[in-house]
């Protein structure tokens, strides 16, 4: 019991101190909560797309072409931007924008006098992917206007010598054609099902992993900075044995990093609603055991760096490794040597964890096998690190 | 007959090729102080943290009371308070916190430990100080303060290396004051300095080692007798005589 009492009291001081500590606190609660914020403008707020059409028109005061500007102003989802020839060759030069619609200066007389003419498309690489979409929606509009010629000659021509003037059939199949895109036969409408975008599924799992095994490896430093002080030795001069003091620093850490998954998540809850109460507290079940673990692995690094800077970059090199190889960030195919890497990163399971939890309503059960690895990792992490340290060279 | 509270025989520790230590015996007896003294390098704070449980000798042993440091560690550490060379406190806490945490430390309950580390933060004077953070005080409050944690759960041995170091006079005086209040009451004490004076007004005994052996052990009269009239030779003169004039770094 006193054991026990004497580990939680070294715990409490160190929750004390980090709570105290303002660059730590800012480090590993508003840095993550800044990234979520970043995540909200980027995923959580308009469903549909907005682009910008870049369009050179050289085709300045054609019917046509004022037509097909008329037309792309009145999308909501697009924007048009008017350059010259030469602007829109250094905004591609310099990759400001990826895609121009460029239209050729007979455009309107071309079509006028029945004969086909052509948008061009200028892009860099592939047009990026707003631009891809652009494109896709000039070309419907473009193939909009097309039918619309199309069948004004058509008219034209079943009419010829009926004594109907050619005003008045372009007239009357312009009206008709507007009534269609009024009121189109097939149409589409949208409706929101829930607020969760995707990538808040694919991304949330990982930005969580990732800045709490930061902020718990850096958690290494906490020996050496006993060591420093001189604080380490004599605690150990005290009826607090090596283990005792460990475990201190690990529930410290533990809590430390349940703490700032609690922060995240709850946050992830509140604005992306991806949680139901009990896949809330599944996911913090999840955060424990992966806190444990991160802690445990912090604790062998602990153990055997000797500097505040070396138990830095060991932690940096860790964390970032660990991201690196569970494929956090991008996916991994399965059967490939990086699939076989990523079995050795603790993110890895917590990912999946968290995915099979937050994306795909799992239970804890579902994930029964990445729980049993990191608390087996938690175990050989502990043990490890009680094994490998030492007060001083020689020392016990 | 005075009772023997701490016995060390034939300690030995090497780092690698080095031998730090070699081959070091003593006896510091109940209600002395004893001063080990020693040029840089000469092994004290090797010895000391043999004695307090922190380093394992290669060879030897430590029977504090009666318990060996080599198979009754945790006994040992219920009997000893530790004031070290450096400035060992959270920074971040304040002088009570910091007593409070290591009282817990030796066992105390929270009452009690609070208890003690009032009395000991009057002892050093530092009553109204109590609850100021450690970041802010002086030079010699800390060093205050990092005795009167050693102080806590009253030990029947403190170790005490170095606590006067870089502290101005009335700090100094306040630390000296102490240590002869604690004598007084039965307090067995071991101490090192580089202070020859403050050895000499201080301690009972002392060794003075160099090369990892003790080279001479007495009462500082008797060792100061061996150089010439204890009353015109002081114990610095003895020292260097001992250990020679040339630079250790």
């Amino acid at each position: 019991m006193k054991v026990m009492s004497r580990a939680l009291i070294v715990a409490l001081r160190e929750v004390r101190t980090y709570l105290r500590d303002k660059a730590d606190l800012a480090f590993s609660l508003l840095l993550p909560i800044a990234i979520f914020t970043l995540m909200y403008g980027a995923f959580g707020g308009e469903s549909m797309f907005h682009g910008t059409a870049h369009v050179v028109n050289e085709d300045q005061g054609g019917t046509y072409s004022t037509l097909f500007l008329k037309r792309l102003n009145e999308l909501d989802n697009l924007d048009v931007s008017l350059l010259s020839w030469s602007e829109a060759n250094t905004k591609l030069e310099r990759s400001d924008v990826l895609l121009v619609v460029h239209i050729p200066e007979d455009f309107s007389t071309q079509l006028t006098s029945g004969k086909s003419t052509q948008l061009i498309f200028w892009q860099r690489g592939n047009g990026g992917p707003e631009g891809q979409i652009v494109a896709s929606i000039v070309q419907s509009v473009a193939e909009e206007i097309s039918q619309g010629v199309q069948a004004e000659r058509q008219v034209q021509r079943a009419f010829l010598g009926k004594g109907i003037g050619e005003d008045q059939i372009q007239t009357t199949v312009q009206k008709l054609l507007e009534r269609e895109r009024q009121s189109p036969i097939v149409g589409v409408s949208e409706e929101t099902i829930s607020t969760a975008a995707d990538p808040v599924n694919q991304f949330l799992p990982g930005i969580v992993t990732m800045f709490v095994l930061f902020a718990i490896t850096l958690s290494a430093r906490a020996i050496v900075e006993e060591r420093k002080k001189g604080t380490l030795e004599r605690l150990l001069t005290t009826r607090l044995r090596v283990g005792e003091l460990f475990m201190g620093k690990f529930l410290a850490s533990v809590s430390r990093g349940l703490l700032q998954t609690l922060i995240l998540l709850a946050l992830a809850y509140i604005v992306f609603q991806i949680f139901t109460p009990l896949s809330f507290i599944e996911a913090l079940v999840v955060a424990l055991f992966f806190a444990a673990a991160g802690s445990a692995l912090g604790l062998v690094i602990a153990s055997v760096v000797r500097s505040e800077d070396a138990a830095s970059w060991v932690a940096v090199f860790f964390t970032m490794a660990m991201v690196m190889i569970s494929g956090t960030f991008f996916p991994i195919s399965e059967g490939s040597v990086l699939y076989i890497f990523s079995k050795l990163s603790i993110n890895t399971y917590a990912n999946t964890a968290f995915s099979v939890i937050i994306a795909e309503g799992g239970s804890l059960t579902d994930v029964g096998m990445e729980l049993t690895v990191l608390a087996g990792v938690t175990a050989a992490g502990l043990i490890l690190s009680r094994i490998l340290f030492k007060v001083v060279p020689g020392g016990k | 007959m005075a009772e023997a509270f701490l016995v060390a025989q034939g300690l030995h520790k090497s780092f690698n090729e080095h031998k730090a230590v070699n081959g070091v015996s003593f006896t510091i007896y109940k209600g002395e102080i004893f001063g080990l003294l020693g040029p840089n390098g000469a092994g004290k704070t090797t010895t000391i943290r043999m004695l307090s449980t922190v380093l394992k000798p290669d060879r030897g042993d430590v029977t504090v009371g009666e318990y060996s440091i080599r198979h009754d560690a945790d006994a040992v550490r219920s009997l000893i308070g530790v004031c070290p060379q450096e400035l060992a406190l959270y920074e971040d806490l304040s002088a009570l916190d910091n007593m409070v945490f290591f009282g817990r430390m030796v066992g105390l309950d929270g009452k009690e430990a609070q208890a003690q580390a009032m009395a000991h933060l009057e002892l050093m004077g530092l009553t109204e100080r109590a609850k100021g953070k450690i970041a802010k005080f002086s030079g010699g409050m800390k060093r205050r303060v990092n005795l009167a944690i050693a102080l806590m759960g009253y030990p029947e041995l403190l170790f005490l290396d170095e606590p006067t170091v870089g502290i101005d006079p009335q700090s100094r005086n306040n630390i000296y004051e102490t240590i002869e209040g604690l004598r007084d009451k039965g307090m067995t004490i071991l101490y090192t300095t580089h202070y020859m004076e403050e050895a000499d007004r201080l301690c009972d005994r002392v060794a003075i080692m160099d090369g990892g052996r003790i080279i001479a052990m007495d009462t500082p009269y008797q060792l100061k007798g061996q150089a010439g009239s204890p009353e015109q030779v002081t114990l610095e003169d003895v020292f260097l005589k001992l250990t020679g004039r040339s630079l250790r770094d």
